[in-house]
C-alpha cells in the first residue's frame, strides 16, 4: 500500500435499496463525485472522518447476485472478489421491504468469507405495511449484528460509523450454502488442489465458469467422471434455489405480518403511471415540463450571465492596454467563455430533473412503458435511460448502458446515444438559429423555439433509425430479455442531487473553459503570424487575417468544406469542434474579434454581416441549416469517444462510430446546402 | 386445467408458480435470482400495450417485477382460488 492509513469499506446491496441515501448520509461533507476515470471502479467514493479515523466509502453498483448478468454487475462482482486485501469489509444494505431478495447476495458475500456489517434500512416502511421484523431473532439467524437505519432521517448513521471504527465486521465460519452432495467430493478435491480453504470459492470457480479452462487440467488429474455435467448455468440455478429455500426458512421465523395490508403509495401511483394510455401521456408531459423549464426557467439566470460577460468584456476592453491582445481577451476569450457559461443554467436544470427522475424510481416505469416500442429498433426498454440522459451529456449516458444485459442491445445503444441532442450542441444551435431564423411566431410559439425543438426531435429520430439499420448488420450474441425490478417510489434526494448537479455543471464550465481558452490562444497566434512577406523576414507578424497562417490552413481545408457551404472560418470552427462541440462558439468569437476594425460591434452582428468574396452572406439560410445538421450528426467530442472506447473495449466500434456519424453529417449537410442555396 | 404459462395468465387473478420450462437452459437466471421461485404466489397487475412487458406483483413481500412475455413463457403457473 502507498502508506495511507485510510480504511476502505464497500457499500453493497441490491439496486434501489437506498444505498446512495446511506452513502450520502455517511459522506455528507467530502465526496468525490462524477468519478468516471477508473475502469474498475464504476461508481464514486466518498470520505468521512470519525474519531480521528479517515474512512473511504466505495459505493459499488447495485447487484442481485454474485453471478453477473450485466456489465455493472460484472464490475461489482470483480471488485468485491479481487480487491479483498484492500478493503476492511463490506457494509451490506438490506431494504426492510425486500429482505428476501437482499439476503441472496448477502449470503453469497458472507460465504466468501468477507467481513461484513449488516444494515437494515427503512424499517418504518415495513411497519407501515404491517410487517414487523424480529431484529433479535434475525440477527441470531444470520450470525451478525444488525444496524437499523432510516438513512433519510440520519437515524442509525452514527452506529454504522461506530461499527466501522470498532471493526465490527463479522466473518462467518459456517457457510449458509452447503455444496450439493453430488458435487461435494469434486469441489473439495478442486479446493485442495488449488489450495483454497473456502469451499464456496472453489464452487464459484466452477459455477462462474471462469475457472473451467484452468480447472479442466485439474479435472483430468483427479479423474472426475462427473465433470461433464458441471454446466455453470445449472450450478447457478441450483445454488440460487437452495439459498432461497434457506432464506425462506429464516424469514418465516423472523417476520410476522398483520392480516391487513396498507396500500403503498407506489401501488396508487402505478395505477396511472404505468397505465397503457395515461402512462404515456404522463411521460410525455414530464418531458414537456422538463424542456419548458430548460428553456423558460433558465432564461432569467441566462440574462444575468449575459449581462455580466458583456460588462466584463467592456471592462477588459477599456482597462487593458490597447492592441491585438486587448481584442483577443475582451472580444475573443471573454465572450467565448461567456458563450459557454451562459448555458450552465439550462444544463443544470436538465440534469437536475434527470437525477430526480432516476432517484424517484420512475425511470423503471419508463423502461416498462418503452420496452415494446424500442424493440423493433433493436434496442431494449432500458435503452430509454441513456437516450433521455443523452440530452444532457453523452458521457454519463454511455456509462449508464451498463445495466443492459444483452451485448448487442448495449452496443447499439452506445452507438446511437451520441445522436441525441446533448447540451454542448445548445450553444451552437442557439447562435446559428439566432443568425438564420426570423423572429416571427407560429401559433404563439417562436419560430426559433420551434426549430430548436425540431433539432431535438431530429436527434431522437435519427438515433432510432440508425439503431434499426445497425440492428440488421450486427450479429446478436446471447438472448435478449427484460427482467427488471420495479422499485417502490422514493422521495428524491433533492439536496444531494442539487449538489451533484452543481459539481457536474462546474466540471462542464471549467472543462470547456480550459479548452476554449487554449484554443483561443492558439487561434490568436496562428492569426497574428503569417508566411513571410519580405525575403528577410522569418515570419510576418501582425498580419491581416487573410494573410495569416490560420487563413492559410483554413483555406487549405476549404475545398473539403465548400460543398457544405462553409467558408474557411467556419472550417476552423468545425475543426476545433472535434475536441468538443461547444468550442465552436469560442472559436467564432475569437475569429470575429480578430478583425478589430469595429471592436464595439457584437460578435454575432459581425457574423451576421460577414460576406463571402462574391457578396453572398457567410451565414445564409442554406449554410445555417447545413451547420445545424452537421452538428446534429457529427461525432465531435473527444471525451465521448474515450468513454465509448472504454465501454466497448473496441477500436473497431469506436472508429466505426466516428466514421458513421461524421460521414452522415457530411453528406446530409452537403445535400441540404446544395438544395437550399 | 390448472397448468398455464405466466404469459397469457389472466390479469388481476392470483396464481402460483409451479416450476419452469427450462430444459434448454435458455431461461435467464435473473428470473430466479429476483425471487420468482416455485411456490411463489403472484398477480399480473398491468401489461404494456401491444403485448409489451408484464407488471407482476409476487411473493410475501409483494415485490414488483417487469418481464416480457418471452420470459413469462418459461414459467409454469397455476391459478389460485
Amino acid at each position: 500500500m502507498q502508506g495511507n492509513h485510510k480504511k476502505q469499506v464497500l457499500l453493497v446491496g441490491n439496486p434501489n435499496v437506498g444505498k446512495s441515501t446511506v452513502f450520502n448520509a455517511l459522506c455528507n461533507k467530502k465526496q468525490k463525485t462524477g468519478n468516471y476515470a477508473g475502469v474498475t471502479v464504476a461508481s464514486h467514493s466518498g470520505y468521512y472522518m470519525y474519531q480521528n479515523e479517515e474512512v473511504e466509502v466505495v459505493d459499488l453498483p447495485g447487484s442481485y447476485s454474485i453471478y453477473p448478468s450485466s456489465e455493472d454487475e460484472a464490475i461489482f462482482s470483480k471488485f468485491v472478489m479481487d480487491n479483498q486485501k484492500d478493503y476492511a469489509g463490506v457494509i451490506y444494505i438490506l431494504e426492510a421491504l425486500s429482505l428476501k431478495r437482499g439476503l441472496l447476495l448477502f449470503q453469497q458475500i458472507q460465504d466468501l468469507g468477507i467481513p461484513m456489517i449488516l444494515v437494515v434500512n427503512q424499517i418504518d416502511q415495513a411497519e407501515r405495511r404491517g410487517i414487523s421484523i424480529d431484529i433479535q431473532k434475525f440477527s441470531e439467524a444470520l450470525g451478525i449484528k444488525i444496524i437499523q437505519t432510516n438513512a433519510k432521517e440520519q437515524i442509525g448513521i452514527e452506529e454504522i460509523k461506530e461499527a466501522v471504527l470498532q471493526n465490527d465486521f463479522v466473518k462467518t465460519s459456517v457457510q449458509s450454502f452447503e455444496t450439493p452432495a453430488e458435487h461435494k467430493d469434486f469441489i473439495q478435491k478442486v479446493a485442495s488442489h488449488k489450495g483454497i480453504d473456502n469451499e464456496y470459492k472453489a464452487w464459484l470457480g466452477l459455477s462462474l465458469g471462469t475457472d473451467l479452462e484452468r480447472i479442466s487440467s485439474v479435472v483430468e488429474q483427479i479423474n472426475e467422471p462427473d465433470s461433464k455435467s458441471l454446466v455453470p448455468k445449472r450450478l447457478q440455478v441450483q445454488e440460487t434455489v437452495r439459498r432461497y429455500q434457506h432464506i425462506d426458512k429464516i424469514l418465516s421465523d423472523v417476520i410476522s405480518k398483520k392480516p391487513q395490508f396498507k396500500e403503498l403509495l407506489t401501488e396508487k401511483l402505478d395505477k396511472i403511471l404505468v397505465h397503457k394510455f395515461w402512462g404515456y401521456i404522463v411521460f410525455m408531459m414530464i418531458l414537456l415540463i422538463i424542456f419548458q423549464s430548460v428553456f423558460f426557467l433558465a432564461e432569467y439566470p441566462m440574462n444575468w450571465i449575459d449581462d455580466f460577460f458583456a460588462w466584463l468584456s467592456a471592462f477588459t476592453g477599456e482597462h487593458l492596454p490597447q492592441g491585438p491582445l486587448n481584442s483577443l481577451i475582451s472580444n475573443g476569450i471573454v465572450p467565448g467563455i461567456g458563450g459557454i457559461v451562459i448555458f450552465a443554467p439550462q444544463i443544470g436544470i436538465l440534469l437536475y430533473f434527470l437525477y430526480l427522475l432516476e432517484d424517484s424510481g420512475y425511470m423503471a416505469r419508463v423502461v416498462f412503458l418503452m420496452d415494446r416500442i424500442l424493440r423493433p429498433f433493436g434496442l431494449n426498454g432500458k435503452s430509454i435511460v441513456p437516450l433521455v440522459s443523452g440530452t444532457a451529456c453523452a458521457i454519463p449516458a454511455v456509462i449508464s448502458t451498463r445495466n443492459i444485459e444483452n451485448v448487442k442491445e448495449r452496443l447499439l445503444t452506445i452507438l446511437v446515444t451520441p445522436f441525441m441532442t446533448c447540451s454542448a450542441r445548445l450553444p451552437v444551435y442557439s447562435i446559428i438559429i439566432g443568425l438564420i431564423i426570423s423572429d416571427g411566431t407560429f401559433l404563439g410559439i417562436k419560430y426559433k423555439a420551434l426549430v430548436l425543438m425540431g433539432m431535438y426531435l431530429l436527434g431522437f429520430v435519427v438515433a432510432l433509425f440508425s439503431a434499426a439499420i445497425l440492428n440488421k448488420f450486427i450479429k446478436n450474441k446471447g438472448k435478449t430479455y427484460l427482467v427488471m425490478d420495479l422499485p417502490t417510489y422514493k422521495k428524491p434526494l433533492f439536496g444531494y442531487d442539487f449538489k451533484m448537479v452543481l459539481g457536474k455543471v462546474w466540471d462542464f464550465i471549467t472543462g470547456a473553459g480550459k479548452i476554449i481558452f487554449i484554443v483561443s490562444i492558439i487561434i490568436w497566434f496562428l492569426s497574428y503570424f503569417g508566411p513571410k512577406q519580405k525575403p528577410d523576414q522569418f515570419v510576418a507578424t501582425n498580419v491581416e487575417l487573410d494573410h495569416s497562417y490560420l487563413a492559410k490552413m483554413g483555406k487549405g481545408i476549404e475545398p473539403v468544406i465548400a460543398p457544405l457551404g462553409y467558408d474557411w472560418k467556419m472550417g476552423v470552427g468545425i475543426l476545433t469542434s472535434f475536441v468538443a462541440r461547444e468550442v465552436f462558439v469560442g472559436t467564432m468569437s475569437t475569429l470575429y474579434s480578430l478583425e478589430d476594425d469595429a471592436p464595439e460591434v457584437k460578435v454575432i452582428d459581425k457574423m451576421r454581416r460577414d460576406v463571402k468574396p462574391d457578396g453572398e452572406k457567410v451565414f445564409s439560410f442554406a449554410t445555417g441549416i447545413s451547420v445545424l445538421l452537421f452538428y446534429a450528426f457529427a461525432m465531435q467530442c473527444v471525451s465521448t469517444l474515450a468513454v465509448v472506447y472504454r465501454e466497448t473495449k473496441s477500436w473497431k466500434w469506436t472508429a466505426f462510430q466516428v466514421v458513421m456519424m461524421t460521414g452522415l453529417a457530411y453528406f446530409v449537410s452537403m445535400f441540404a446546402y446544395q438544395i437550399l442555396k | 386445467m390448472g397448468l398455464h404459462k405466466l404469459s397469457g395468465f389472466p390479469k388481476n387473478r392470483m396464481g402460483k408458480i409451479l416450476g419452469y420450462d427450462n430444459d434448454s437452459l435458455k431461461m435467464p437466471n435473473k428470473i430466479i435470482e429476483m425471487g420468482l421461485l416455485p411456490e411463489t404466489s403472484f398477480r399480473i397487475l398491468y401489461q404494456a400495450p401491444f403485448k409489451g412487458p408484464m407488471y407482476v406483483e409476487f411473493g410475501e413481500e409483494k415485490s414488483r417485477i417487469a418481464l416480457r412475455e418471452e420470459e413469462g413463457n418459461f414459467i409454469i403457473v397455476e391459478e389460485l382460488n
